[in-house]
């Protein structure tokens, strides 16, 4: 189950691309000395994640996007735990910013938006695929014509 | 699951990477076949099957389990 024509440099150019936003955006806000460091940072980081990328290891075919069915689950996993910490993390931060009232609404959009994905996530993946409403065979039809019921 | 692949692999001198390549996965995936603790879908079941020349029933016992 290969999936992919994603080659190595396409997770490395994500994060390059991903981080050099946060960067300005550090610059923009705290000084452009403070978005320098961060696109070092962020070049350092695309630098690994380049290498990762050319290792045959489940981590490089995962950063490749080039994965079999056992590598598949694997990310599965990995990406449904980071999702189930992210939304624990959004909760307490609510929690925390309501006690000390404080802007809470970044949390509370982050956990509203992930549990709501996980809603249209159940939905589109066949969660509510229905069962057949009757079963094709009776079994006491079944039982009498195999002679096991008089 | 219990399975052959290693002893079918190792009878007729095929290595884990020719196989892999046979079956288009990595070479990690044969390995977690091989010791049992990956089973593999049932596409991929019939395939390894198919590649061996044998039934699935033959390659995979799902009645044994590893480590049993």
């Amino acid at each position: 189950m290969n999936t992919g024509k994603s080659s190595r440099f396409v997770a490395p150019l994500a994060v390059l691309i991903g981080g050099t936003i946060v960067s300005v955006a550090i610059g923009v806000g705290h000084g452009w000395s403070n978005g320098l460091i961060g696109e070092v940072a962020t070049i350092v980081i695309s630098f690994g994640y380049w290498l990762a990328t050319g290792s045959k290891s489940d981590l490089g075919a995962v950063y490749r996007n080039k994965v079999d069915e056992r590598q598949q689950i694997v990310y599965w996993r990995a990406s449904a735990l980071s999702v189930r910490v992210m939304l624990l993390a959004a909760f307490v931060i609510a929690v925390v910013t309501v006690a000390l009232k404080a802007n809470y609404w970044q949390a509370d959009l982050i956990g509203s938006l992930g549990g709501l994905t996980f809603i249209l996530g159940l939905a589109n993946y066949g969660a509510n695929d229905e069962q057949s409403e009757h079963d094709d065979v009776d079994p006491v039809q079944r039982d009498r014509s195999s002679g096991a019921v008089d | 699951m219990r399975n052959r692949v290693r002893e079918e692999r190792v009878q007729r001198g095929i290595s884990q990477a020719e196989i892999a390549a046979a079956l288009g996965v990595s070479r990690q995936t044969v390995i977690s076949i091989e010791s049992g603790r990956y089973s593999p879908s049932l596409p991929l079941a019939f395939r390894i099957a198919r590649l061996f020349d044998v039934s699935v029933e033959q390659m995979f016992d799902p009645e044994e389990e590893v480590g049993e």
